[in-house]
């Protein structure tokens, strides 16, 4: 039987694993249109995004929520948990290659929300349109040392107790008490080591030297009771890149994405308005 | 007049040891400090120095313009908390005054206090006790410029006893969280395992639960062995704390209002008794219903 179609280096263009950089990942794709990737936040996965993307598709975008290496359903990276955002940044642009996607607009919140930042200086040229929800192009307060100290296990315990009250304490005054329980049980499906070197990654990344080359239409995003990201340094990313856009959110915390109902009309909308710029 | 005042109180100026109840608030009026009243200070004082009365001096520092002397903001604020007409013939003296200046004060701005109790405790003389008062004057535009504490002796209408339900720190209040978590099944599940000490320290009160195997075993100011960690927070924070809509003891962890001593290991490894013993605070404090 002769195979005419098919061939095992196919485009994917439907959700399921590729192999990427010696390992499986899983990417969700669904949707015609421009494609907008959209990245979750440290030690979590695409199912961040599972109320966000039916909204996207339907105002006519070409989805992909890729899992990170080591997170969700993707395979670990080779070279053990990523500790720095631009690994993830080039394996990200090599994805997007495989999918065969030249032009792309990005919504990543926390380290996807730096990760895009990341992605807007590396590769403006390839970006519509770039929306940062809770990241900062700073070094943020979190300390590297403490961290790192962290990944020793004999320094966490009670790690569940403490991702599930943590994220209780990340998420906005507006979201009820059982979906802000939902999050917090979801969020606790970690993986402390993964999750930890993210945050490694989180605290010594930084891009404000680099910022010069944001080119790419940019929204900044933030909850304005998120415990986690200081609003000032946002304020202050805003200023560093004159053409981008700021919107502070009331009642929200870490996780709009997740808080914010019907998210993906809000994110649509805010891609719309920086396409037509 | 205060936007928070309690119906069914005592007469204005009447207000005794009794009446009072950790968490309660007030707003006082507003009003304007003007160059008029720095001139006047200075004079008053004799604290003549160019950065309050001289403006081409004070155009060269970092504030541009003659700022208000620190301490006229704490003799206002007094005034203010004198309009409120709550101790008039029942206060004894002004114990303390703790304070900080955090943003200057300019002829013209308005102000106002923001007044909430942090501590009310009987004196061992029984007749007259201590009403802690937490203070904040506040600008117009909403910044917190000047914040303290002037705890002050008031008379008592009874002998007490006195509820403890809200005595952060104190053993008496120790003994009432202990009883609440005696029925704590979470609590007793969350220390099943553990042998130690928990101290909890509100401003200079402290108190330490000895827990063996889920069961608080002794309530004391000390433990032989001392306290395995504590925690350390102000009255403010405690009553905020106590008396929020949430317990968000990790926000408040993370501002640096709540610091912990001690093993640090045992303190995360008990990060689910921690907010159990403090979700029973929450709810001891919310049966002490003024």
């Amino acid at each position: 039987m002769s195979t005419t179609t098919s061939p095992a280096r196919a485009v994917p263009t439907t959700t399921g694993y590729v192999e990427l950089h010696g390992a499986l990942a899983f990417v969700e794709i669904v949707g015609s249109g421009p494609t907008v990737l959209l990245l979750h936040t440290a030690g979590q996965s695409g199912v961040q995004w599972r109320r966000t993307t039916p909204d996207l598709v339907a105002a006519g975008y070409r989805v992909v929520v890729p899992d990170l290496p080591g997170h969700g359903r993707s395979e670990p990276h080779p070279d053990g948990p990523v500790d720095d955002l631009g690994t993830y940044a080039a394996w990200l642009l090599d994805l997007l290659d495989l999918l065969a996607v030249e032009r792309f607009s990005v919504v990543g919140c926390s380290i996807g929300g730096k990760l895009t930042l990341d992605l807007a200086c590396r590769a403006s040229d390839r970006i519509d349109a770039a929306v940062a929800m809770a990241g900062v192009a700073q070094r943020p307060g979190l300390s590297e040392a403490g961290q790192r100290r962290e990944l020793e296990d004999s320094a966490s315990p009670s790690r569940a107790d403490r991702t599930y009250l943590g994220t209780l304490a990340s998420v906005g005054s507006a979201l009820p008490e059982a979906e802000a329980r939902l999050v917090a049980t979801m969020h606790r499906r970690e993986d402390p080591v993964v999750s930890t070197s993210d945050l490694v990654a989180w605290s010594r990344h930084d891009v404000t030297d680099r910022l010069d080359r944001l080119t790419c239409p940019l929204h900044l995003v933030a909850g304005r009771e998120d415990y986690w990201v200081d609003t000032r340094l946002v304020e202050a990313t805003a200023a560093a890149v004159p053409h981008a856009r700021l919107t502070l959110l009331d009642g929200v915390g870490h996780y709009p994405m997740e808080e914010i109902p019907r998210f993906g009309e809000t994110a649509a909308r805010w891609l719309d308005d920086l396409t037509r710029q | 007049m205060n936007d928070r005042s309690y119906t069914g109180g005592p007469p204005a100026g009447e207000w005794h040891l009794e009446d009072f109840r950790v968490g309660q608030r007030w707003t006082t009026v507003e009003r304007e400090v003007t160059a008029a009243d720095v001139a006047d200070f200075a004079r008053l004082s004799g604290d003549t120095h160019p950065l309050h009365v001289d403006e081409e001096y004070a155009a060269s520092t970092r504030f541009g313009v003659p700022i208000a002397h620190g301490p006229l903001g704490v003799a206002v604020t007094m005034g203010l908390l004198h309009e409120l007409h709550l101790v008039d013939t029942t206060i004894v003296a002004l114990l303390g005054t703790t304070w900080r200046y955090l943003a200057p004060i300019r002829p013209g701005d308005r102000v106002h206090a923001e007044l909430l109790i942090t501590g009310v405790r009987r004196t061992r003389e029984g007749s007259t006790g201590v009403v802690d008062r937490d203070l904040r004057l506040v600008g117009s535009d909403g910044t917190v410029v000047q914040e303290g504490q002037l705890p002050c002796l008031v008379r008592a209408r009874g002998a007490g006893p006195d509820p403890a339900e809200r005595a952060f720190g104190t053993t008496a209040w120790g003994e009432l969280l202990a009883r609440s978590l005696a029925d704590d099944r979470a609590f007793a599940s969350a220390t099943a395992t553990w042998d130690g000490a928990i101290g909890l320290h509100c401003g200079e009160q402290g108190v330490q639960l000895r827990i063996y195997r889920g069961t608080v075993l002794e309530v004391a100011r000390r433990t032989p062995s001392g306290p395995t960690f504590a925690l350390h927070a102000s009255p403010r924070a405690w009553t905020e704390l106590a008396l929020g809509p949430t317990n968000d003891l990790i926000q408040r962890s993370g501002r640096g209002e709540f610091t912990m001593s001690g093993n640090a290991y045992e303190y995360l490894r008990l990060t689910k008794a921690v907010h159990l013993l403090v979700d029973a605070a929450r709810a001891l404090a919310g049966k002490d219903a003024a």
